[in-house]
Formats: structure tokens, C-alpha cells, sequence
């Protein structure tokens, strides 16, 4: 960094940068396409939905035009659309190659012209054409006479860029956690994120139906100040008339770009010449110690059995996807009955929702192991090896799974006071628990399929759609296993039988175990057989 | 232990394996015998099928015909009697990344059946020599691509297997890790036991091992001890690029810009 004349190779003029730039993102778009058919199915479909999507927002938009209060919708949208930006590089970290600053370190680029670059590079895309047809609705709701249209093709220009700059910029000051382990556990998380964001919009838009749009004017007179709702409040203004008002508003839309540029600049620049996440793990802290056979796990039985179980209990915990279905299980689990309460059913049968999804996470316990299932497979020799690795998985399995469900349906009778109902529910769902869980089994063995450890909501390996099908229509067996109990159940009410409802409790309740062995005694020797093939399938994501 | 491994019974028999996936063939017919208590290098090019037949050698894929015998043992009529004789690391080194180290090791040697005592002991060992120790608490999924080796190898060797298949066991390894590695093999194969690893590398491959087979295009081309295979050859790479006739196409006379005024 002395003040050495520049070296033989030319710094690139900024003109020749950007349509290279330009053309890299359009060829790794083609190229991602050419991978595989079934890439460019999705890509088209995804076109179609968001050119859809975008269509129906264009039209509720367009249709806004002449009401008083367009622009208080118009100028929050703005921003929502911001914040969406803001996040999408959190949660879908890699999405975009173009977007790993530090694939370009190596080369010679001065970051003034490279941040302009990537910056047009990146209106390229289905992101930004959405938001540009968002944006266009918004300008033919609230733009009125020929200056609020000129003024509105900057104003869109603006918002566009802020938009882009701001992911752009946010993916670039995040780069070490994203590349980080940590950083993608917590994108895998983000389909929890997600969903609940998405009730809560729900629940705004519910809201909102109900008190019209008036009830946003406070809102929108806060974000006609937060660029870029500033630039679209400036097409407003402009048809109002309030000339300077809309000129304030596009100058202060652009210093934030400005800002952002120059901040996306400084982290680029930095990021490109400091340490990647993998050498900063390295030179962390010792982690706390994770004792061997502490705490719970002295509590499973030895050998085998106990040892699957106990590394099954620790995935449980540490594997940010099966976190994620355990957490989204046991939280509906709980949450639709407690909905059912809240609108007066009292019916402790709602448990079913638990217990059904609770039972689905048993059918690919082999190949949810993924490559790492040689480590199984080596180590078994025969049916014997092959029943306690399996017994071990249920067993995991049912330690969350039977006292959830208990609890469960003891507190629902709690508060509904329906402890009539506790015996046959109890004991049905101990049933049918164990009927799928044997089942399940037998579904590992026969139907294992490969789950996608980076990809936060693809569960299946592409190719393997047939093959978890197959698994999903076992579970019918599963049904037909406990249909003997369901049957004496309706059988008792229809018949005024109640008074003996009673005894499903202790039949369910030998019943559901009965029915764990015997799937896991069929199951056995068939894995025993299949290692080779099941370990094929698992290595497939 | 003394059974297997008599200095005249062979370690690996291999016997017509073949392998096709599609219209590929893999592996085309493989005869091959290993001596036991040596230290082997099974070398060939990218794509020669090395990491196939180690596959098919170890019981991680099926193949479509052929016979492999482990100390006596044939893989794929008696899988437990041979499993329990070979330690086996993988490429690709795909491991239950979410336990630490110590918890891998500690649930390997569980599912082999050994006594948990034994298997923690072993373990405090295995991590101490590997120098391991400072990051056995650590995830697997956090190691960098040396500390995966050893700690794969330390799971491999923990129930004191009778051969030892590695795929790759260098690859992308420093230099310090590899000393470790190398010490260990050393150790272990002066105690009569028998190291299968594949390589590329072939300086590696000609220091370390006294017997080779060279594998291309799914055939065995040469096998047998180390001064056999290299013959007239001044190094085994010499020799290696003769028996896969991949002598060097051209002088460079393309790209006589290179190096020239700038």
C-alpha cells in the first residue's frame, strides 16, 4: 500500500466491469439451469407463480387508483419490501454465487467499480422484476398527472437499488456467519422464522380487512420518512402538488443509497482481507466439555440399544433439522388442541394431530443419517446387531414421544375437565404410537431416502420423490396395524358400550409395545440383508 | 489374533469383482491378493475405480460379482465375522458430525460391542497420540479436514482390526497431522497388521508402503513389492505414468509466452 506507481495490470475501467459482471450473473443463471431438468421445471414454475403473484398485486394495486388512501398502503409496502431484502441473504445464504464477495478477492479489483458492478449484476433476477411490477402498481395508484410519473421513474429506479444495496450489503457484513456453521444452522431454522412471520402477517392483513386501510395512516406517516417509502411518498406528493416535499424526500432516498454503498464498500473491503470463518472456529475458545454417558444417558440401557438412543437423543438436539421437526411437531402438537379450546371443543381426541406427527418422524430413521450410515453399517454383522440399532431408534423416539403425549392429554383433560375421555384417548393413542412406530421401522428399511442437510425445506434427495412416497403409503399399514383397537373404540360407542370404555387403557398400552416389537422383529433381518442398498439411498442428498 | 495373521496367509483375497453402474464400468475384473502384515498402496488415477473396490472390499457396496475374503473371511457371504476384523476411513469422510470427537469415539466402540470402560480408555489414548486431546469436546462438524482424518482413523483403529482400509488418508492433510497419521500406521503395522490405503500421490506411496497394486481404468495393472512394480524405473511415479501410458503429451511448446517478457 506505498505510493508505488499502479502495476502492469490495468485497473479496469468501471465500463467494462459492469456488463461483465452482468453477463457472469446471466451465465450462472443459464448454466444452474442446464444442471438438470428438473432445476429448469422449478425455475420455470417459480416464474410462473411469481409473474402470477406479481399480476394479482399489480391489478389489487392498480385498482387502489383514485382512493383517498393509496398512498398510505403504497408507502409501508416500500418498506416492507425493503426489510424482505434485508433478510432474504440470512436466510438463504449461497443462493447466489455472485453474491460470496470473497470468491473475487483474488482478483485485482478496486472496490468502487466491483461495489457498481455487483450492484447492476444484481437487478438481474426474478427479486428484482417482482419488485419492480410491485413497485409500477404502486406508482399507478398514487401517481396523478404527467409530473408524478416523471418523478415516479426515479423514484422507482431509487427504491429498486436501495432494495439491492441493502441485500447486498447485508449479506456482506454477515459473510463470516453466514459461511460459518452457526450461520447456516440458523438458516435451517428459519422455516420455524418464517412460518411464524407469516402468521403474523396474516394476522395484520385479518386486522387490517376488518378496520380498513385509515387504521394504517400513522403507519404510513412514520415510513414516508424510512427511504425507500420516502421515494414512493414523493410520487405522492407530486400529485398533490407539495413539489419540495417530493424533491426532500427523493434526495434523502438517495443519501441512504449512498450510505449504503459506501458502508457495503467498507465491509467488502474488509471482508476480502481478513480471516474466513473456518481459520476464526479454529482459533475459538475450547468448547464446553460434552461429557461421554453423563446426565440422561446413564439412564438407557447398555450396550447397543442405549448407545443409538443416546446418539438419536443428541441429533434430537444438536442437528438443526431434526431440532426443527421435533420443535415443529411438538409445538402443533400442543397448539391445535389448544386452539380447539380456545374455540370451545372440548374433545380430548385432538391429540390425534400430535401423535400423527409425532409417528411420521419414525419412517426414515436410516436414511436421515445420511453418509455418515457406513458408521452403522459397519459395525453390524447380523439381524441381532441390526434389531438393537433399531430398538435403540425407537426407543429415542418414544422417551419424547410417550410422556408428551400423556402430559398431553392429562392437561387437556385439566382444563376441560373431560376425564371421562382420558382412558380410551390415553390408550388409543399408546396404540397407535406403537402400530406406527413399528411400522416406521419397517418403512426405514424398505424406503430409505436421502434428506438435504443444506436446504432448509427440502426434505427428500431429488430423485427420491418415488421412493418417500412408497414410505408414506406404508403408513397405511400402520393404520391397519391399530384398526382392531379403533374399531372396538367406535364399536363401543355406537353401541352404548360406554362403561367399558375404560379398558383401552391397558389394552393400548400392551398393545402399542406388542406392536413396536413385532415391526421391529420383521424390520431386522431385512436390514440386516439391505446395509449396501439402504446406505446407496442415504448417500443420494 | 495370532490366527489371521500367519506371514504366508494373505490379508485380502479379491477374486472377479466387477461393479457397473449404468453403462460405466467401474471395476472390470479384479484379481488381487494382499500379503498380510504389510503396509499396501493401492495406486491409480482419479477415476481408476480405487475408491469402488475399496468400497465393495469393505461391505459398503455391493458388487455385481466377485469374491472378497478378509483374513479368511468372505465379505459378503459372513459380514460379521469379517466386519469385525477391518477398520475402515472412507473418503469423503462422512462421520455423525454433530457428536465431538470423544462422543464418536465413545459410540463407535459401543456399537462394536466393546466394553464402555475399554472403549473410553481407548479413546483417551487414541486422542492423546493424535493430538486430539485439545478439541475432543469439540464437534465434529467445527474439525478441519486433518483433524476429520484422525479422528476417522481413530474410530477405525479402536477395535484393534486385523486390516485396516484407508481411502485417501492424506488428502488434504498438513503436514503435522500427517506425521501423526503416519506414526500411528507405522505402530501398527509393526504389530503384524495389515494397512490398505489408496493415493495418488506417489512419492507418499513409494515411501510408505513395501507392496503395491496399480490400478487403471478398473483393472489391475501391476501388483506385487514395491522394487517389482517400479522395476527399471527411476521412481514409481516413472513407472506409474509407463503402466497407465500417461507419459507427458508435449514439451510445452504452447506456451512459450509463459515466463517470457511481461
Amino acid at each position: 500500500m506505498t505510493t508505488a506507481p499502479a502495476p502492469a495490470a490495468p485497473s479496469t475501467p468501471l465500463l467494462s466491469l459492469t456488463p461483465l459482471f452482468a453477463r457472469l450473473k446471466v451465465t450462472l443463471l443459464r448454466n444452474g439451469l442446464r444442471q438438470s431438468n428438473k432445476r429448469r421445471a422449478v425455475f420455470i414454475a417459480s416464474i410462473v407463480l411469481v409473474a402470477l403473484l406479481g399480476a394479482l398485486q399489480l391489478l389489487g394495486l392498480a385498482a387502489l387508483r383514485g382512493t383517498e388512501h393509496a398512498a398510505v398502503l403504497t408507502v409501508p409496502l416500500a418498506v416492507l419490501l425493503a426489510l424482505g431484502w434485508a433478510v432474504v441473504p440470512l436466510f438463504f445464504p449461497g443462493g447466489d454465487e455472485t453474491l460470496d464477495p470473497t470468491r473475487l478477492a483474488m482478483l485485482p479489483l478496486r472496490p468502487a467499480p466491483l461495489v457498481t458492478a455487483l450492484l447492476v449484476s444484481s437487478l438481474i433476477g426474478i427479486g428484482p422484476a417482482f419488485t419492480v411490477v410491485i413497485l409500477a402498481g404502486s406508482v399507478i395508484a398514487t401517481a396523478h398527472g404527467a409530473a408524478a410519473f416523471a418523478i415516479a421513474v426515479p423514484a422507482v429506479l431509487l427504491t429498486l437499488l436501495v432494495c439491492v444495496a441493502l441485500t447486498r450489503a447485508v449479506a456482506t457484513a454477515n459473510v463470516r456467519l453466514l459461511s460459518s456453521r452457526k450461520g447456516k444452522d440458523l438458516a435451517l431454522l428459519s422455516g420455524v422464522i418464517i412460518g411464524v412471520g407469516a402468521q403474523l402477517v396474516n394476522l395484520a392483513l385479518q386486522k387490517l380487512s376488518e378496520a380498513g386501510l385509515a387504521r394504517l395512516e400513522p403507519l404510513a406517516d412514520v415510513t414516508r420518512w424510512i427511504p425507500p417509502g420516502s421515494a414512493l411518498d414523493a410520487v405522492r406528493a407530486t400529485s398533490e402538488g407539495e413539489y419540495g416535499l417530493a424533491a426532500a424526500e427523493l434526495a434523502l432516498t438517495a443519501a441512504v443509497l449512498a450510505m449504503l454503498m459506501l458502508w457495503w464498500q467498507r465491509t467488502l473491503t474488509r471482508v476480502m482481507t481478513s480471516p474466513d470463518s473456518s481459520t476464526l472456529v479454529a482459533a475459538a475458545k475450547p468448547e464446553k466439555e460434552r461429557g461421554a454417558g453423563t446426565g440422561l444417558g446413564r439412564l438407557l440401557p447398555a450396550g447397543r440399544t442405549g448407545t443409538a438412543a443416546q446418539r438419536q437423543l443428541r441429533y434430537a438436539w444438536r442437528d438443526p433439522k431434526i431440532k426443527t421437526t421435533w420443535g415443529s411437531t411438538l409445538g402443533i402438537g400442543v397448539a391445535i388442541p389448544i386452539v380447539n379450546m380456545v374455540q370451545g371443543s372440548h374433545n380430548l381426541y385432538f391429540v390425534s394431530v400430535a401423535v400423527i406427527m409425532l409417528t411420521g418422524m419414525m419412517y426414515n430413521q436410516l436414511g436421515q443419517d445420511g453418509p455418515a450410515f457406513w458408521m452403522v453399517l459397519q459395525t453390524i454383522g447380523s439381524p441381532r446387531d441390526a434389531l438393537a440399532e433399531l430398538r435403540g431408534r425407537a426407543l429415542a423416539l418414544a422417551l419424547i414421544a410417550a410422556p408428551y403425549l400423556v402430559v398431553l392429554v392429562l392437561g387437556m383433560a385439566a382444563v376441560t375437565g373431560r376425564w371421562d375421555q382420558v382412558p380410551e384417548v390415553l390408550g388409543l393413542s399408546l396404540a397407535v404410537l406403537g402400530a406406527f412406530l413399528g411400522t416406521g421401522a419397517i418403512a426405514s428399511v424398505q424406503f430409505p431416502y436421502s434428506v438435504p442437510q443444506d436446504h432448509a425445506f427440502k426434505n427428500i434427495a431429488p430423485g427420491q420423490s418415488g421412493i418417500a412416497w412408497l414410505g408414506t403409503l406404508w403408513s397405511l399399514a400402520g393404520l391397519a396395524v391399530c384398526a382392531p383397537l379403533i374399531g372396538l373404540t367406535i364399536g363401543l360407542h355406537l353401541t352404548g358400550g360406554h362403561g367399558l370404555l375404560w379398558i383401552l387403557l391397558p389394552l393400548g398400552a400392551v398393545y402399542g409395545p406388542l406392536a413396536v416389537w413385532a415391526g421391529l422383529r420383521f424390520a431386522a433381518p431385512r436390514m440386516a440383508r439391505r446395509l449396501p442398498e439402504i446406505l446407496a439411498a442415504a448417500t443420494k442428498g | 489374533m495370532a490366527v489371521g495373521r500367519e506371514a504366508t496367509a494373505a490379508a485380502v483375497r479379491v477374486e472377479g469383482l466387477w461393479k457397473r453402474f449404468g453403462e460405466q464400468v467401474a471395476v472390470a475384473g479384479i484379481d488381487l491378493e494382499i500379503p498380510a502384515g504389510r503396509f499396501i498402496g493401492l495406486v491409480g488415477p482419479n477415476g481408476a475405480g480405487k475408491t469402488t473396490t475399496l468400497s465393495m472390499v469393505t461391505g459398503l457396496l455391493r458388487p455385481d460379482s466377485g469374491l472378497v475374503e478378509i483374513a479368511g473371511h468372505d465379505v459378503w457371504a459372513d459380514p460379521a465375522a469379517a466386519k469385525s476384523v477391518i477398520g475402515v476411513l472412507p473418503e469423503g469422510l462422512r462421520m455423525f458430525e454433530r457428536l465431538s470427537g470423544r462422543e464418536l469415539l465413545a459410540y463407535t466402540g459401543r456399537l462394536r460391542g466393546l466394553p464402555g470402560d475399554e472403549v473410553d480408555q481407548r479413546a483417551t489414548q487414541l486422542l492423546d497420540v493424535l493430538d486430539l486431546a485439545g478439541a475432543q469436546h469439540k464437534l465434529v462438524v467445527d474439525y478441519s479436514t486433518g483433524m476429520r482424518k484422525k479422528i476417522g482413523l481413530a474410530a477405525a483403529l479402536l477395535h484393534n482390526p486385523e486390516v485396516l482400509f484407508l481411502d485417501e488418508p492424506f488428502e488434504g492433510v498438513d503436514p503435522v497431522s500427517a506425521q501423526s497419521i503416519r506414526r500411528v500406521l507405522e505402530r501398527y503395522t509393526a504389530s503384524g497388521a495389515t494397512v490398505v490405503f489408496s493415493s495418488h500421490v506417489m512419492e507418499l506411496v513409494e515411501s510408505l508402503c513395501s507392496w503395491v497394486a496399480v490400478l487403471a481404468a478398473g483393472r489391475i495393472r501391476a501388483h506385487g513389492p514395491l522394487e517389482e512394480v517400479r522395476g527399471e524405473a527411476p521412481t514409481l511415479q516413472a513407472a506409474f505414468l509407463d503402466l497407465v501410458g500417461a507419459r507427458g503429451t508435449s514439451d510445452g511448446q504452447e506456451l512459450d509466452w509463459l515466463g517470457g517478457v511481461r
